[in-house]
């Protein structure tokens, strides 16, 4: 596959990545306008599915590319900090899809709830790492 | 992202690149409440979906939109491209142009089916049309991703 389409395919993957956690920021939303709401059971299977897809192919198109680009190495330290903010927002998004899980047996705590959105806020401050790391590209060239 | 570019241009472009992110991301929260709220058959429920959709457009998508556009023409501007023939900064006006346009009938729909809603009555064909058109921006814009990436001369 070409670089061209390696970059758009990653970049995509990103894009589908970033559109999963604004769904669960919605369903964080719709949760705080008004607990148990079907609003919030109604997004969240979406968000799980799109995060999912999302940060699975980022990762392999990703790290395709690193290989494929000869002035890139998977050791540079740029890509070795974004595999790690990736590693640490997938893990909080699979937290976040858990927690919105609990939707289908009824509703969710308060406790829960303020959990819910600490996670949010910290996945949001990940993913804007990532894309800060991604165009600065710290220690590159 | 890109190979190594100058440094004065990352601002710019990360707020291109994050404006469009948050775009893409709030039009696809946007469109699923719209699909949800013409499929529901309970009107409170439908009115709630729709309603929240369109305040997704309103306070995500519209100022996602603005924050990308600015992004833009910034990051043109620092590349002395402002005047360029290339296709893929034709697409991109395109995209972002038509785009434009798209959002603001989009806006305007979802203003009136709102007011509609909020006296007792259903969005209708107002939420079938805003998902529509909804859709119709992620499918511009996925075309705007791939001319940015694949920059096809």
């Amino acid at each position: 596959m070409s670089y061209d389409w390696l970059l758009f395919l990653h970049v995509l993957s990103a894009f589908t990545m970033v559109a999963g956690a604004a769904l669960f920021m919605g369903t964080l939303l719709a949760l705080r306008r008004k607990p148990d709401t079907v609003i919030a059971a109604r997004i969240a299977p979406a968000a799980t599915i799109l995060w999912g897809v999302g940060s699975l192919a980022v990762i392999v198109f990703g790290v395709w590319l690193a290989f494929h680009v000869s002035i890139y190495s998977i050791t540079d330290g740029w890509i070795i900090i974004a595999i790690v903010l990736w590693a640490i927002g997938g893990a909080i998004g699979g937290n976040i899809g858990r927690g919105y899980s609990a939707l289908r047996g009824g509703g969710i705590g308060s406790m829960e709830l303020n959990r819910l959105t600490i996670m949010n806020v910290v996945l949001a401050i990940v993913m804007l790492a990532i894309l800060y790391d991604m165009i600065y590209k710290p220690g590159a060239g | 992202m890109l190979l190594i570019r100058p440094d004065s241009w990352n601002l710019p472009l990360i707020l291109h690149v994050g404006g469009a992110m948050l775009l893409v991301g709030s039009l696809a929260l946007a469109t699923l409440l719209f699909i949800q709220s013409w499929r529901e058959r309970e009107p409170e429920t439908s009115s709630s979906l729709f309603r929240f959709g369109a305040l997704t457009m309103f306070f995500a998508v519209l100022p996602a939109y603005i924050l990308m556009r600015i992004g833009a023409q910034w990051v043109l501007s620092r590349e002395h491209l402002e005047n360029s023939n290339a296709t893929w900064i034709g697409i991109g006006f395109g995209a972002s142009d038509f785009g434009a346009l798209l959002l603001i009938i989009s806006l305007i729909l979802c203003g009136i089916a709102v007011r509609r809603v909020n006296r007792g009555g259903a969005a209708g064909k107002l939420a079938k049309a805003g998902g529509g058109i909804a859709l119709l921006l992620i499918a511009l814009y996925v075309i705007a991703i791939w001319a940015m990436t694949t920059k096809p001369s």
